[in-house]
This record gives C-alpha cells, sequence and structure tokens, in this order.
C-alpha cells in the first residue's frame, strides 16, 4: 500500500544474511522429489514424508518464520523503527505494506518449489495445487509471525514452539484442532484442488479458506493495534 | 606504601591504591566457574523472569510426560514405552531446550563483544568452548533425567522387590541414551548458535538444521529401498541418535546387524567433528 | 499553531515515578531540557513526540494529543538519541524517504534541500554504515528537517559531534527558532544550553525544577549568596568599607581583585556605588561571576 515502505523493505529483506539459510531448503525439496521420482515412479508411497513431512510442515513454515518475522521484528529490535513510526501514516499502512513483502517472498519461493515438486509428482493440476496450498499457507504463517512480532520480543522462539509443539504434535494428536493448524490449510487446499489420490485432505476445502482469512484478518488486527501502542524502548532492552 | 611524589607543578597523591599480591586462581577455576555458570544460564538463572519461560516449560512438559507415564504404569501395569523410548519420543523437547539455551550461552557473548574480556584473561581459547559445551550437555542431560528419576521412582513403589533390579537396569540404559542423545544434540546445536550472534536466528537455525535432517533422512528411508533405510538414519542428528539408542539400548541387534557400529562410529565422528570445529571457531575472535 | 503543552504530566513505572507533576509550555525559539542523567528529559522526550502515553496529565502539540496519533508527526520531526539507521541506505536515499514518507509534494527537492541544510552534500551519496558518528546524526537532523516541521524535538543531538559540526547545529538550531519555530533539545551539557538558548527547562529527578530565561532563575534563587568580581584602584580600602554593609556577606581579597559573595543582590548593587563614592575608590570592573548556568544548575540539583 505504501510504495516507500514496500521499497525499503525489500531492500533490506535482500541484503541480510538469513537469506543466505533460505538458499539450500527449497532446492532439498525439489532434490528429494527428483530422486523419488526417478526411483519410485508412483509417488502415493513417498510424497507424504516428503511434501507434507518435509515440505508443509518444515520448510514452508520455517521460510515463512525467518522472514515473517524479520520484515518488522528486526527493524523493532535494532531501534530503526522509530524512522517510519515517526510519520503521519496510518499503522493499518506500514502493517500491510510490510505483510505484502514477506508473503510475496515467501509465497514466491514457496510457490515455485511446490510448483516443480507438484510437476514432478503427476503433472500440471498437481503443480498448481501444491503451489496453491503453499501460497495459502505462506500468507497465513506470514501474517500470524508479523503479528507475533509486533507483540513479543521474542517471536522467533514463540513461533518455533508453534510450528514444533503446536503444528508438529498437538494437532496430529487431537484431530479437533486441526482447523487451527495452518500446515492442514495448505495441505488441504493443495489436496482438493490437486489430486486426493496422493493427499487426503483433513478438512473441508471451505473450513481451509475460511480458516486461512480468519487467520491473516485476525493476526493483521493485532498486529495493527499493538504497532499504535508500540512503545520505545530505552537503549537498554 | 608508596609515597606521595611531589613535582613543582604536579603532585601523585597517595590514596591507598595496594596492588593485590593475594592468591590468584588458576585455569581450573575459570573453567569451573564457567561450566557452573553456563549451567545457571542455560535453565535462565540469574536472569529476568523472561529468561526462565522456555527451559523450563520444556521441563515442565518433561515432567508432566514422565508423571502420565507413571500414572497410567501404576493404573494398568503396562509402560508404554521404555526408558530409552521416552528419550526417542520426546526429542523434540531437548531440541527446542537446545534451541533456546544454546544460543544464550554463546550467541549473547558474540552480540555483545564481550570475547576479547574473555580471553584476555589466562583461559585457553578451548577451555571457553569446552566449558560452554559441557554446560549445555549437563543441562540437557538433566532435562532428560529428571523425568526418568520420577519414572523409575513412580515404578519402584509398585512393583514386587525382585523386579526392582530389572527396573533399576532399564533405569540405568535410560540414563545412557539420554545422555547420547544430550552429547549428540548439544554439539551440534552449540556448533551452530557459535556461528550466529543473534539469539532469535540462531534458535531457528538449529531447529530449522535438526528438522530438515530428519526429514531429509526420513525420505531418503521411504524413498531408497534396502539399506535406504539405514543409510536415511545417518544423515540428521535425530534419526542417528535414535536408531543408536535402539541398536545399543533396546537390544535388538539383528534388526540392524553391522549397521549398528556404523551408527556409533559416524555418531563419534559426528561429535568429534563438532567439537573441533567448535574449538577452531574460538580460535580468532574480533574485537 | 506550533507550541507543546505538557500539563500536570506524570508517567510512573510500577513504582518508579519517571516523571512527577511536570507543567511546562513550549513556544517559538529554542528551549533547553536540561538535567542530569537519569532525571527523566528523555522520558518527557517520549512523551512529546508521541512515544509513551502519560500515567496521568496530557501532551498535546498545537492542541492535539500527541499519544496514537500518527497526524502530529506532519508539523513534528524528532530525532531520537539512539543512532539505528537502516545501514544499507545512502544518506541521500534515507532523507528522500523520509520525504517520501512525509507524502511531500516534492520529495526529491525537500531532500536536498534538508541535505544543504546540514552540509552532507559530499557523503550523501555513500552508504550510512560508512559515516561517522557525527555524519549519522547530521543525517538523520535532515530527514527529521526535510518536512519543515513547526516543532522540532532532539535528543542528545550534540552527541559525538566535533566542535565545527556542533557550532554549526548550533547555528541551525538558532536560526529555526529565530524563523518561529519551536525547538526542544535536551543535554546534559550546560555549555551547550548555555550557548544556543536562554531558555531552559530544568528537570531534575523527574521533577521540573526551574524554568525559564537562566538568568533570571538566577536572580530568583535568592537563598544562595551572588558573588561578584570587583576591580578597583584600592581593593583592601573597598573591602573594608564593603563588609561594613550588611548586604554583603563575605569579601576575598586576591590578587586580580576582590571577590564579593552579597546576600541581597539588589541591596548590593544599590549600595555599591555610594560605598565607592564615599571611600573615593574607583570601581574598574564589576561582573557578577556566577551567574553562568553552571551555577544555576549545580543549584538545582543540589536541592
Amino acid at each position: 500500500m505504501n510504495m516507500t515502505i514496500i521499497q525499503l523493505t525489500f531492500r533490506s529483506l535482500l541484503g541480510r544474511k538469513r537469506a543466505l539459510l533460505l538458499i539450500p531448503m527449497p532446492f532439498i525439496l525439489i532434490g528429494l522429489t527428483l530422486i523419488g521420482r526417478i526411483a519410485h515412479p508412483d509417488a502415493t508411497d513417498w510424497q507424504q514424508p516428503i511434501i507434507i513431512g518435509l515440505g508443509f510442515a518444515v520448510i514452508v513454515p520455517v521460510l515463512s518464520l525467518i522472514i515473517g518475522s524479520s520484515v518488522i521484528g528486526s527493524e523493532i529490535d535494532d531501534g530503526t523503527i522509530v524512522h517510519i513510526l515517526t510519520k503521519p501514516l496510518p499503522r493499518s499502512e506500514i502493517v500491510i505494506s510490510k505483510l505484502l513483502v514477506a508473503a510475496g517472498a515467501t509465497g514466491l519461493v514457496n510457490g515455485v518449489m511446490m510448483f516443480i515438486c507438484g510437476w514432478l509428482i503427476n503433472g500440471a493440476r498437481m503443480a498448481i495445487g501444491l503451489a496453491a496450498g503453499g501460497l495459502v499457507a505462506s500468507i497465513c504463517y506470514c501474517a500470524l509471525f508479523l503479528a507475533l512480532s509486533v507483540v513479543s520480543r521474542r517471536p522467533v522462539l514463540i513461533g518455533l514452539v508453534y510450528i514444533l509443539l503446536w503444528e508438529g504434535l498437538l494437532t496430529n494428536l487431537l484431530t479437533g484442532t486441526r482447523s487451527l493448524s495452518i500446515a492442514q490449510f495448505g495441505v488441504t487446499i493443495a489436496a482438493r484442488i490437486g489430486d486426493q489420490s496422493y493427499f487426503v485432505p483433513t478438512l473441508s476445502a471451505a473450513v481451509a479458506v475460511i480458516m486461512s482469512v480468519v487467520f491473516v484478518v485476525v493476526s493483521t488486527f493485532i498486529a495493527i493495534d499493538r504497532l499504535r501502542s508500540l512503545t520505545m524502548a530505552g537503549e537498554t532492552s | 606504601m608508596m609515597a606521595g611524589i611531589n613535582a613543582p607543578n604536579g603532585a601523585i597523591h597517595d590514596i591507598g591504591y595496594q596492588r593485590y599480591r593475594g592468591e590468584r586462581l588458576g585455569r581450573s577455576y575459570i573453567r569451573k566457574s564457567l561450566y557452573a555458570h553456563g549451567l545457571r544460564t542455560a535453565f535462565g538463572f540469574g536472569r529476568s523472569g523472561k529468561a526462565k519461560i522456555f527451559p523450563w516449560f520444556v521441563v515442565g512438559v518433561l515432567l508432566l510426560v514422565a508423571i502420565i507415564m507413571v500414572v497410567i504404569r501404576s493404573q494398568t501395569g503396562l509402560s508404554p514405552t521404555t526408558y530409552v523410548g521416552f528419550t526417542s519420543s520426546t526429542s523434540l523437547l531437548p531440541l527446542l531446550f537446545l534451541a533456546t539455551s544454546g544460543p544464550e550461552l554463546v550467541s549473547r557473548d558474540l552480540r555483545s563483544k564481550v570475547l576479547p574480556l574473555y580471553f584476555s584473561r589466562p583461559l585457553g581459547r578451548s577451555d571457553y568452548a569446552f566449558a560452554k559445551l559441557a554446560a549445555l550437555i549437563s543441562a540437557a542431560w538433566l532435562i532428560l533425567a529428571v523425568p526418568l528419576t520420577v519414572m523409575f521412582a513412580g515404578a519402584a513403589f509398585s512393583l514386587p522387590a525382585h523386579k526392582i533390579w530389572h527396573e533399576f537396569t532399564q533405569y540405568l540404559q535410560g540414563l545412557v541414551g539420554a545422555a547420547i542423545l544430550a552429547i549428540v544434540y548439544s554439539v551440534v546445536a552449540l556448533l551452530i548458535a557459535s556461528l550466529l550472534n543473534r539469539r532469535m536466528v540462531a534458535a531457528a537455525a538449529i531447529v530449522a538444521v535438526f528438522l530438515v535432517t530428519s526429514t531429509v533422512g526420513n525420505a531418503i528411508s521411504v524413498l531408497v529401498g534396502g539399506d535406504g533405510d539405514r543409510i536415511g538414519r545417518l544423515l540428521g542428528p535425530q534419526p542417528l541418535v535414535q536408531a543408536l539408542n535402539q541398536w545399543l539400548l533396546l537390544g535388538d541387534p539383528k534388526d540392524f546387524g553391522n549397521w549398528g557400529w556404523i551408527f556409533t562410529a559416524v555418531s563419534a565422528a559426528l561429535v568429534a567433528a563438532c567439537v573441533a570445529l567448535l574449538s577452531l571457531r574460538y580460535r580468532k575472535v574480533s574485537a | 499553531m506550533n507550541s507543546v503543552e505538557l500539563e500536570s504530566v506524570s508517567l510512573w513505572y510500577g513504582n518508579v515515578v519517571a516523571v512527577n507533576d511536570v507543567s511546562m509550555s513550549l513556544g517559538p525559539g529554542v528551549t533547553g531540557l536540561l538535567g542530569p542523567n537519569g532525571a527523566g528529559k528523555t522520558t518527557v522526550l517520549h512523551m512529546m513526540a508521541g512515544f509513551l502515553p502519560p500515567s496521568r496529565g496530557t501532551v498535546t502539540i498545537g492542541g492535539a494529543t500527541a499519544w496514537r496519533n500518527p497526524e502530529i508527526y506532519r508539523k513534528v520531526g524528532i530525532v531520537v538519541e539512539r543512532e539505528a539507521v537502516p545501514s544499507f541506505l545512502t544518506g541521500y536515499e534515507f532523507v528522500l524517504a523520509s520525504a517520501r514518507l512525509q507524502k511531500l509534494d516534492d520529495p526529491v527537492g525537500a531532500a536536498q534541500r534538508a541535505i544543504t541544510l546540514v552540509e552532507m552534500n559530499d557523503a550523501a551519496g555513500r552508504k550510512m554504515d560508512t559515516y561517522s558518528k557525527g555524519m549519522r546524526q547530521r543525517t538523520r537532523v535532515a530527514a527529521a528537517l526535510v518536512h519543515e516541521p513547526d516543532v522540532l524535538l532532539l535528543d542528545e543531538p550534540f552527541n559525538g559531534m566535533d566542535p565545527r559540526q556542533r557550532m554549526h547545529m548550533m547555528d541551525l538550531l538558532h536560526t529555526m527558532g529565530e524563523a518561529g519555530r519551536t525547538v526542544l533539545f535536551s543535554s546534559h551539557i550546560l555549555e551547550e544550553v548555555e550557548q544556543v538558548s536562554g531558555t531552559v527547562q530544568v528537570i531534575v529527578a523527574g521533577r521540573l525544577a526551574a524554568s525559564g530565561d537562566f538568568r533570571t532563575i538566577r536572580r530568583l534563587m535568592t537563598h544562595r549568596p551572588h558573588v561578584f568580581a570587583i576591580r578597583s584602584n584600592d581593593d583592601r580600602r573597598l573591602a573594608v568599607a564593603l563588609l561594613a554593609e550588611h548586604s554583603v556577606a563575605g569579601v576575598d581579597v586576591a590578587a586580580t581583585g576582590l571577590e564579593v559573595r552579597a546576600s541581597d543582590y539588589g541591596a548590593f548593587t544599590r549600595a555599591l556605588p555610594k560605598i565607592a563614592i564615599r571611600e573615593g575608590v574607583r570601581v574598574s570592573q564589576l561582573r557578577p561571576s556566577d551567574e553562568s548556568l553552571e551555577s544555576v544548575f549545580s543549584y538545582l540539583v543540589a536541592q
């Protein structure tokens, strides 16, 4: 929404060393899918641990965590957020601009990665399905982690707990909570658009879409509201 | 003492400053202090309340699981998991603990650039690294050992006397399994943390490395037939430790055959390599 | 409207009271916010800048509340103490971004004017992480001035500047004050405040200890004797006569002249000429020797 903020955020994202962490992960997923394709052309055996176990459960959230928490989190951390906050900009403009950059960058990387993997597994429909699932999951994660980074000073740790314990453990054990797990939204959308013989969706398409929207909207509202009340911590933080 | 020196335009005043002429404690004292301090830091002692949240959250969850095991066992007489199995199935929790405590130990020093202060003391480079490593390993082992002890205590009270010895040997195996996990995980985690000076990025990196390697290993196990299953387990610290504990302690050698020795060798090599890298890392420290 | 009003403002964190019932009204011109470290200057400034809400009282700029009101930044420029800047930007890009975010009509022109004003033209094309501390400071001031704000708040702006830069910055602030802008800067270095502005707000331990022209404040400090340096053609004779005067608290005779401590400023200044004429002593120099801000300040801090 605000081009200047979008440009600044994008440039700052590119300049960080964290970007190095992100490069190997998509390649690993694509590489494994390739190996699987060559070794077992029928993907029904191995799509589960790779695409879901590695892709949706690890790579998509971790990538989103690293990018989503840094678009605003690193500026709050080092204090440069003050230069943006002392301007007559509505806070919603700031949050949405940064969310666009984060979701755009993560969505692009995850989407392309999933598209290629989907193509390798079963052609165009799978590719589109996986890409859509990856994109939706990325957007939801970014919104969540961006809100966390405004609300808390340690968003990465909380995000890790969310990924490891909530999505990794509990939502697998307690089926009722599945509608609160972003990974499930992504997998569901991938399955519903793609081919259901490969992935069994755990939710209905409607629930996945609605809950995704809810996650994004609620997270963004929280982020905007808390940004309005952001107090500048002193030098010692 | 030194008398004041007077010169025409200036004077040095004797304000009673004295040089320290007492006993100076040596390197081993420094090492012990660093170790103790590291152990306390890993659990958040000596710092604000917020620093205690994550470590004690992990401890709490582990204790809770152990207590649930005890209750189940006392009700049904069956134990859902062995002591070694407990370590394997809850390995996410020690990982989370290490991801937060490892960076607390080393990344903070990097961020605030205090390393020159440390190393301008009679402290060897590797002393610093090994003391911190020992502290982290101890902490990781403790958070597993205490729940295991709770499980053993719970079992011991409800078992007839002749079965207690067997239970005790199982418990000891569990402790060994926990030690292996603590050592391998801590070495990798600390190495990663020592390369990054922001705690949050280090935490994300540690978790990312562990998770990606274990899911990749998992995937290879599934994809590649035959020995692929074994190879897959070599690819990450998490599957490696699990396989090693399974072979060594759960006592089903025919499952892995000779691969068991390979697991052991690879684990030892991984630990040795990480330790060497860690001590190399601190060889050059910029101001 | 460009006045900054604080009315009975207090701020506390738990049991610690950082700012205690401070009321002040700042108008056009330069005001120095003076106080020892930890007195609450930065907290007061942060409240004016809309970074913190007061626990009690109101903080308004031109009638509008400062807290949770991004619109005030159209007419307020702020330079915080913390030095962090996006290091990947050049100085010019940083000021330009500031201009753009202020939604100015001609951001490029405004940015160039601001950079020229702080004399950073030569280095504006370099990345900010190659700048020295003073250069970064000046660039941040440029970014705060780019929208020609009515109110300018600066927290310890002279930190890290060499004497030449400092003089330039003082001139700049002075010019802005003369032009009718409300400029507030905080400092714990007395010489800085003395040279830039006559008006001070002194904050000690969270309370407003004094406000206004510091010379006037000095005169209001009646409990403390005023010290005068006097040279005459017969110091000793004058000294003896002065000691008889009851507005004189003490006289020191030194090689450089007399140092007279007067307990009543007004009475002494009226009495001195009469005494000099009566004794036939010619006074060649009469100087109040402690009307510096430092003496005012030390007195207030010691209260």
